[in-house]
């Protein structure tokens, strides 16, 4: 009976302490309470395990779409890239020119350090050169970068990200950013590129402006027209975006995969571990009230 | 080499963007609607001064609104 008394005010501590992490070496009065304690936890770890593991099914299904909507837009981006390799084209250099930075990032977290990579990128970028603009397609690296460079942002997008993108996507931000009251010299979009399903780098890639095609050196070889020539800017401009815009939703998607497939695991490895500390307790119980009874009834025979 | 959408202030992705437009809408039902998904956008955008951002706005209407505002002061 005195052991039962002994627990009434440590099972009301344990109640009140109900926050703290429940250990292996919790003293035998306060097992009542712990029990229910694990069992709790036992059960919202289960259902993160279950949220998790459906967002990893959501991602691998959306990351098959998402590779092959990348494959194709790779197309468009490497077939204009080689009219430029053709031509030559060189980014010009020279002191008084303005460089737009655009981010393809998107709105939607939870898969790993995707936009915090590129935020570092941009952020590196940025030091080395603090006067470039900033044209962030994307809440999650708004967020991040708001908040260091914040003076140099001319332009957010957001709504990116819920679907693979399209290509009036980026020809409505292409557009968009075309009208921006600033003439760049160059403009330079930074993406997650695809190495395979486990890794992802951020890379920039370069839409180059009007002067810097004119003054290629094989330019004369495509014939173009100078009329036609702000016209195919335009477009290899969309192209590209496009182009980083499906890569980077396909890095997206496998990296929320890993993301959420790690989840799964350690909410398993916690699930494991917490039945058996819940099995311990349980027995240690047991054993407990047992004792109680035996010295009970010891004593009572006794007097 | 004068083009007639270049005069009425368009330019050239917003030229192919309505060309594809008319493309999709001409194709058959079950076709059409595939299609026309791939020509959607539903982004939003907002303008950054001296670090504040300012309302967001819809892109597309946006966009139509810059057209008509540059073809009238084209014809003008």
């Amino acid at each position: 009976m005195m052991l039962s008394r002994a627990a009434r005010p440590a099972l009301r501590a344990g109640a009140a302490a109900a926050a703290r992490p429940a250990t292996l070496n919790a003293t035998n009065a306060a097992t009542y309470a712990t029990l229910r304690e694990i069992e709790g936890r036992l059960k919202s770890i289960r259902n993160i395990e279950k949220i998790t593991k459906t967002m990893k099914i959501v991602a691998s299904t959306k990351l098959t779409r998402a590779q092959k909507a990348m494959t194709e837009s790779r197309a468009y981006g490497q077939t204009s890239n080689t009219v430029f390799e053709k031509a030559e084209t060189k980014a010009l250099e020279g002191e008084g020119k303005k460089t737009l930075i655009v981010v393809c990032s998107s709105d939607k977290g939870l898969c790993g350090g995707i936009h915090s990579g590129m935020s570092r990128l941009v952020r590196k970028m940025l030091l080395e050169k603090p006067d470039q603009d900033l044209v962030v397609l994307g809440e999650k690296c708004k967020a991040q970068l708001s908040r260091s460079n914040g003076r140099n942002f001319v332009l957010s997008f957001a709504g990116i990200g819920k679907d693979v993108p399209t290509f009036a996507d980026a020809a409505a931000v292409a557009d968009q950013i075309s009208m921006l009251p600033t003439d760049y010299t160059s403009i330079k979009i930074i993406y997650n590129k695809f190495n395979n399903a486990q890794s992802y780098e951020p890379i920039a890639i370069e839409a180059f402006s009007e002067e810097a095609i004119a003054q290629s050196p094989n330019f004369a070889a495509f014939e173009i027209d100078d009329d036609v020539l702000a016209n195919l800017r335009e477009y290899t401009f969309a192209n590209a975006l496009y182009w980083a815009l499906a890569e980077g939703h396909a890095c997206e998607q496998s990296a929320r995969r890993n993301a959420m497939d790690n989840a799964s695991k350690n909410a398993g490895e916690m699930i494991n571990k917490f039945q058996i500390l819940f099995n311990r307790t349980r027995q240690a119980v047991i054993t407990g009230e047992l004792v109680e009874i035996i010295t009970g009834a010891a004593a009572s025979e006794e007097g | 080499m004068a083009f007639a959408w270049k005069a009425a202030g368009l330019s050239y992705n917003r030229y192919i963007t309505v060309a594809s437009r008319v493309v999709r809408r001409s194709l058959k039902e079950d076709k059409r609607i595939a299609a026309e998904r791939r020509g959607e956008t539903e982004l939003r955008f907002s303008k950054w001064e001296n670090g504040k951002q300012s309302e967001p706005r819809n892109l597309n209407e946006a966009n139509q609104a810059a057209i008509a505002e540059h073809a009238q002061s084209a014809s003008s």
